[in-house]
């Protein structure tokens, strides 16, 4: 009986599997093919209708200013956006495409994080191609933005700017319970040495201190990419009310499935307990 | 008996659980019971009704959960943050707090049969006096049973717990039992409401919002989230099913990530150790060179002396801080 039943299991599980494979080679076949066919009738379109086509400058900032209008038509925006890789395989490119758009949509604040430290090791690989795709999507002069990359210390990377309009941040597990178990080391080392008391401590001191070495807001929105249903370590401390929206991949993501899961964070409703 | 319904699962749910338990099994599952007030609104029924629909659907979960194997329950039943609501809603939650604590005490045998251990987390100090002495008196009277395990969270917000482990942290350096160079994740653990459970293996909030609201932040960072858009009043096997389903999905990749996670954790702590014994040698010495031999021995000193420290001072804790609290009174 026993047996029958795992091997019930084991066939439910490899139907699954299948049915997730089908819809992962479904989405991405189904994306390639929209851009193929959109890539072959644009310029038809724009040929029938306009003796002036477009150049890539133009596209560039026709782009640009239809991002951010899309931003302006949300309900909210998120201040902090996190976007959550669990996926084993990271295409830098496409992290640098979503970092981009997030910041034409107009959120200041973008933070990437895998919980096997492979943003942090890799960090100046994701500003390269993030400064590549800020080129190739909107066409913005190098100096006009301002990307931070917060490492392990205080060793930050700043890329010299005149307007700084975003934020990106590269979070390893580090920054979760390891920064709240160094916060509490701090806290009692005061203690010994007689500066505070233990009844001086609460969830406000705790929480400045948190803020003090590393001033990261709370995340209003986390995006999950990968079948992996869980936070992996990201930030236990800040996501207290953090909206998580999964999303099955980064691989080949769009403007749209961004787009989409920014209008489902606009329509959500936080009681805050009430 | 009144938390946990008697009722046997039909045919077609056994078939459905001997087949699940085929595969790896949550041994602890967390519940964000969300959804009783828009129940009530959608069922035409007051709020007070909707939030006893509740209770009610929770007996039934446990019940499941016993069937499927999941010893572990924690439930988030009332967070420091729902005092904001209406007076009358919160006496009405505090009213059926009362009865069901109440009925609980008299159903004495029933718990010894199931062998259920129920544990109240959270800041107690914030309820009326009359319902943190039943909750005591459930507490005292369930502590010695060992078959099944209920965690009410009530008055308790995910950072407050942590800030109350903190400050035990603190108060174990100022009695002088720990350093704070002991201070460590392990500790942190060791030190939270919920340090008697293992981290929840599955967490699943009901009602469509996606977001954790002060729960178990810190022991569900690898843990197996699964947000359902049913409301918790028409919680049904079948999506608790679906859930445990979802958990196996995920199961590989969160042990990998955990079994990553945890030899970092030993990782760091070893490097802890390294230097406090390098400082430790260095105000000792007198610029003599340490050989590598003494400098292992000296190391192995050290864990073993920081290991008694920390036990004694675990110890402490039980005493001062009675487990039959969950350390709500800090």
């Amino acid at each position: 009986m026993a047996l029958l039943n795992e091997m019930v299991w084991r066939f439910l599980h490899a139907l699954l599997y299948v049915q997730r494979a089908l819809l992962a080679w479904f989405r991405v076949h189904i994306w390639r093919w929209k851009r193929a066919v959109l890539g072959l009738l644009l310029p038809l379109a724009l040929g029938f209708h306009n003796p002036k086509r477009a150049g890539p400058i133009g596209k560039r900032t026709s782009r640009r200013v239809r991002w951010g209008a899309d931003g302006r038509t949300l309900e909210k925006l998120p201040l902090h956006l996190g976007l959550l890789i669990t996926e084993e395989e990271i295409q830098f490119t496409d992290i640098a495409n979503l970092v981009v758009w997030c910041m034409a949509v107009g959120i200041s604040y973008v933070s990437v994080y895998d919980n096997q430290g492979v943003f942090r090791r890799n960090n100046s690989r994701l500003m390269e191609e993030i400064l590549k795709q800020q080129q190739e999507l909107l066409g913005m002069d190098r100096s006009k933005y301002s990307v931070e990359f917060m490492k392990n210390g205080a060793d930050k990377q700043e890329h010299q700017v005149l307007s700084c309009q975003s934020v990106v941040k590269v979070l390893s597990p580090d920054d979760g319970r390891l920064s709240i178990v160094q916060a509490a080391q701090q806290l009692c080392r005061a203690v010994e040495q007689k500066e505070k008391t233990s009844k001086d401590i609460n969830v406000t001191v705790l929480d400045s201190l948190l803020r003090e070495s590393k001033n990261i807001p709370d995340p209003d929105l986390v995006l999950k990419f990968g079948p992996v249903e869980s936070t992996l370590g990201f930030l236990p401390w800040h996501i207290r009310l953090t909206e998580i929206i999964s999303m099955p991949s980064h691989v080949d993501v769009s403007y749209d499935d961004l787009f989409g899961a920014l209008q489902r964070y606009a329509m959500c409703e936080q009681r805050l307990g009430k | 008996m009144s938390w946990i319904r008697e009722r046997e699962l039909s045919f077609l749910e056994r078939l459905t659980a001997n087949i699940l338990k085929a595969g790896p099994m949550p041994k602890h599952v967390a519940f964000i019971m969300d959804g009783n007030r828009r129940f009530a609104q959608k069922a035409h029924v007051q709020r007070q009704e909707g939030h006893s629909q509740g209770f009610e659907k929770l007996a039934e979960t446990l019940r499941w959960c016993l069937n499927l194997g999941i010893h572990e329950v924690t439930v988030y039943a009332f967070s420091i943050e729902n005092f904001k609501r209406s007076k009358e809603e919160v006496d009405g939650l505090m009213e059926l707090a009362r009865q069901k604590f109440s009925r609980l005490l008299t159903e004495q045998e029933n718990l010894e049969k199931h062998g259920v251990c129920i544990r109240v987390l959270g800041d107690l100090t914030l309820l009326p006096a009359d319902l943190q002495q039943l909750i005591a008196k459930s507490v005292v009277a369930t502590k010695a049973h060992n078959k099944c395990f209920l965690n009410v969270c009530f008055a308790y917000t995910s950072r407050y717990e942590i800030a109350s482990a903190v400050k035990e942290m603190a108060w174990g350096v100022e009695q002088g039992l720990i350093k704070s160079s002991d201070v460590s994740e392990v500790l942190l653990s060791e030190c939270l409401y919920s340090s008697n459970s293992p981290n929840p293996d599955l967490l699943i909030r009901t009602s469509g919002e996606v977001r954790l609201s002060d729960f178990l932040l810190w022991q569900t960072s690898y843990s197996c989230l699964v947000f359902q858009s049913v409301l918790w009043p028409e919680y049904s096997f079948w999506n608790l099913c679906e859930a445990v389903l979802q958990y196996q999905l995920s199961y590989q990749s969160l042990q990998k990530a955990r079994d990553l996670h945890r030899e970092g954790q030993a990782l760091q702590q070893m490097e802890e150790d390294r230097s406090c014994v390098a400082e430790l040698l260095q105000h000792r010495g007198n610029g003599k060179l340490v050989d590598s031999q003494s400098r292992q021995k000296e190391l192995l000193n050290y864990i073993a002396s920081r290991e008694e420290r920390v036990r004694c001072f675990l110890n402490a804790l039980q005493m001062f801080y009675p487990v039959l609290w969950g350390s709500g009174y800090v």
